[in-house]
């Protein structure tokens, strides 16, 4: 798995522990890193994702559909899904601001995983605005 | 030194100083199962 990982564009670290099943992968300093990538990859690996969180600092933009989206890059975004935390990220809407927070992207349902699950589209739950 | 030059050279030292964030992904963390 962990080569399946680091041959994924963007990435610059894999390191994964066996003991908690945690795997944490640094990306490079000016790549672009597709999470949905990195979990097609850990799914062709054989293996299961629980879980993948992500931290990252970006823009909050308004989408098409009146949503709020994180956008890291001017061809990469995310949507929010509305909790409580993104609340606090629209006065940010439209503005040159770069807000760092860390959420989650994906999330296993109970259940046997289906590659379905594996290849939606990600949703970012807002679990931290980090203050810089 | 005018007044003027030494504005203009803070300014450009403060804009060479202060750290830009920028926006990017900084670190992804997976919990797996199913892991030998």
């Amino acid at each position: 798995m962990k080569q399946h990982l680091q041959r994924q564009s963007g990435v610059a670290n894999v390191d994964v522990s066996l003991i908690d099943g945690k795997v944490n992968v640094t990306p490079k300093e000016d790549g672009q890193i597709d999470p949905a990538g990195l979990l097609k990859a850990t799914y062709d690996s054989g293996v299961s994702v629980a879980e993948l969180d992500m931290t990252a600092s970006g823009k909050v933009v308004k989408d098409s559909t009146g949503g709020l989206s994180l956008q890291v890059k001017p061809n990469q975004s995310f949507v929010i899904s509305p909790n409580e935390l993104s609340k606090n990220l629209e006065p940010l809407v439209d503005s040159t601001t770069v807000v760092t927070v860390r959420g989650q992207l994906f999330k296993k349902h109970a259940g046997k995983q289906k590659k379905a699950d594996a290849l939606a589209p990600l949703r970012l739950l807002i679990l931290e605005v980090k203050k810089e | 030194m005018n007044r003027k030059s030494l504005a203009v050279l803070l300014l450009a030292g403060c804009v060479f100083v202060v750290p830009k964030l920028e926006a990017q992904i900084r670190h992804i963390e997976m919990r797996v199962e199913g892991m030998t």
